[in-house]
């Protein structure tokens, strides 16, 4: 990998980490899925889940993201959390018609769930202008 | 030496795909929390999972 690529995707990651707390934030004010988990459980996973999020929508903007036809970076990121949370719903609904009493869709949550997609590729550019003006600097 | 050369330059491009994908295959098994996958991802990441909007029980 990379220097470039692999300091965007770590870029990335730690914008993913960020996302996950910003949805945990959102999700309490909201009230769209009361909490199971413990604050500190939720605050770990949400963590986890954010950087593995973080990590891919920053590595696919580095491996496609020359071939977006946008100029505007953030549209382009927004574009690809957008796509890719898509991808997971589809997938998802698919399963749901497989198995409904496993897997069952909540309205509310899947538009919290895409508007936290927009969110992510906001947060994910906020990070990717930040690293590249640090590397300017250096 | 050529051979070398061209093996070093497929790794070098092949690599960063193998991490993006396996980082793909991470965040499927956390999203859909596939238990036959990673045991306990179900409930581990079952609060993420609502409210980033994916299906679950």
């Amino acid at each position: 990998m990379n220097t470039s690529m692999k300091r965007f995707v770590v870029a990335g990651m730690l914008g993913g980490i960020v996302w996950g707390w910003v949805a945990m934030a959102l999700n309490s004010a909201t009230g769209a899925f009361e909490f199971e988990g413990s604050f500190v459980h939720d605050l770990i996973t949400f963590a986890v889940g954010g950087a593995v999020f973080g990590t891919i929508v920053a590595g696919f903007l580095c491996l496609v993201g020359d071939i977006i036809p946008f100029r505007n970076r953030l549209l382009r990121a927004v574009l690809v959390s957008t796509s890719l949370w898509l991808l997971l719903k589809t997938g998802g609904t698919l399963l749901s018609h497989m198995d409904h009493e496993r897997y069952h869709l909540v309205t509310s949550q899947t538009i919290q769930g895409l508007f936290l997609a927009v969110i992510l590729g906001c947060i994910i550019w906020l990070f990717w202008k930040k690293e590249a003006k640090l590397r300017i600097e250096a | 030496m050529e051979k070398i050369f061209e093996k070093e330059v497929l790794l070098k491009a092949l690599f960063p795909a193998l991490v993006v994908v396996a980082m793909a295959f991470t965040m499927v098994v956390i999203a859909y929390g596939v238990e036959s996958v990673a045991p306990g991802v179900h409930d581990a990441f079952h609060d993420f999972r609502h409210v980033i909007g994916m299906p679950c029980h």
